[in-house]
């Protein structure tokens, strides 16, 4: 397999690899699930299956956006990402009656290890040491 | 689901992770010996699938599709993570499927809950 090789320059490239491979795999199964959510039984927590679904699009466009080297794209996809899990977080704490069951992002995603919440912090990391 | 199949799934899933993460620290390309740990890892995820066709649709409870739509990625991912990792030649190669060994066990982790909450309970 060593005849294919990257661009070691290519954002998605090195660690932004393993970002991606985390994006695609967020992107997928918070998606599927939402949309499951979203026609099934919208009507029983109707804001965290919408956020749910918000949060599967912004890991896809941040997946597409690191894939295709657009670094201002990926930048912005990962900060709102990272300013979504915090508000999310912290508004499932103070209003937990929105939430009736959980989004990815509530509880600072701990329905998913935490993950959603390591995440947007490695890729913000990650890209803006890429940026120097 | 067979409870010994389903944890040496597990096992296998976090000893190809932890291998993986020891040479992504080491700096190794992905070489044929990584090739063979994942094909172990992906026989029994399929000696799983296998079962769980043959044992499942005769269940009583609810949630099948979703069981089988989990499994079914869950099989995919390390394939998907080998192809992705393989084309780089930095350290994250290996790397990349290293973390896919993770994503398996959250994966089997959630496929095991279907199963003991809703189709077998």
């Amino acid at each position: 397999m060593a005849d294919r090789t990257a661009d070691p320059r290519s954002l998605a490239a090195g660690f932004g690899r393993l970002i991606v491979l985390v994006y695609v795999v967020f992107a997928v199964s918070a998606g599927a699930r939402a949309l499951f959510q979203v026609a099934t039984k919208f009507g029983e927590a109707p804001v965290s299956f919408a956020l749910s679904a918000i949060a599967a699009a912004i890991y896809l466009v941040a997946a597409v956006a690191i894939i295709r080297g657009a670094a201002g794209l990926a930048l912005a996809a990962v900060g709102v990402e990272l300013a979504g899990v915090v508000a999310v977080g912290a508004l499932s704490f103070a209003v937990p009656d929105w939430f009736p069951e959980p989004s990815v992002w509530s509880h600072f995603g701990s329905g998913y290890g935490y993950v959603p919440l390591v995440l947007p912090v490695a890729g913000l990391v990650y890209l803006l040491k890429r940026r120097r | 689901m067979i409870e010994w199949l389903y944890l040496a799934v597990q096992a296998a899933a976090l000893a190809m992770s932890a291998w993986f993460f020891v040479d992504t620290a080491r700096s190794q390309r992905v070489g044929r010996r990584h090739l063979v740990g994942v094909a172990v890892l992906e026989a029994l995820l399929l000696a799983q699938l296998a079962a769980s066709i043959a044992i499942v649709p005769g269940e009583a409870g609810g949630g099948k599709a979703l069981f089988f739509s989990y499994l079914v990625t869950t099989l995919l991912v390390p394939v998907a993570a080998t192809f992705w990792g393989s084309i780089d030649r930095s350290r994250w190669g290996i790397g990349t499927v290293a973390a896919s060994g993770l994503v398996v066990a959250a994966l089997m982790l959630r496929v095991h809950q279907i199963w003991e909450f809703q189709i077998h309970g």
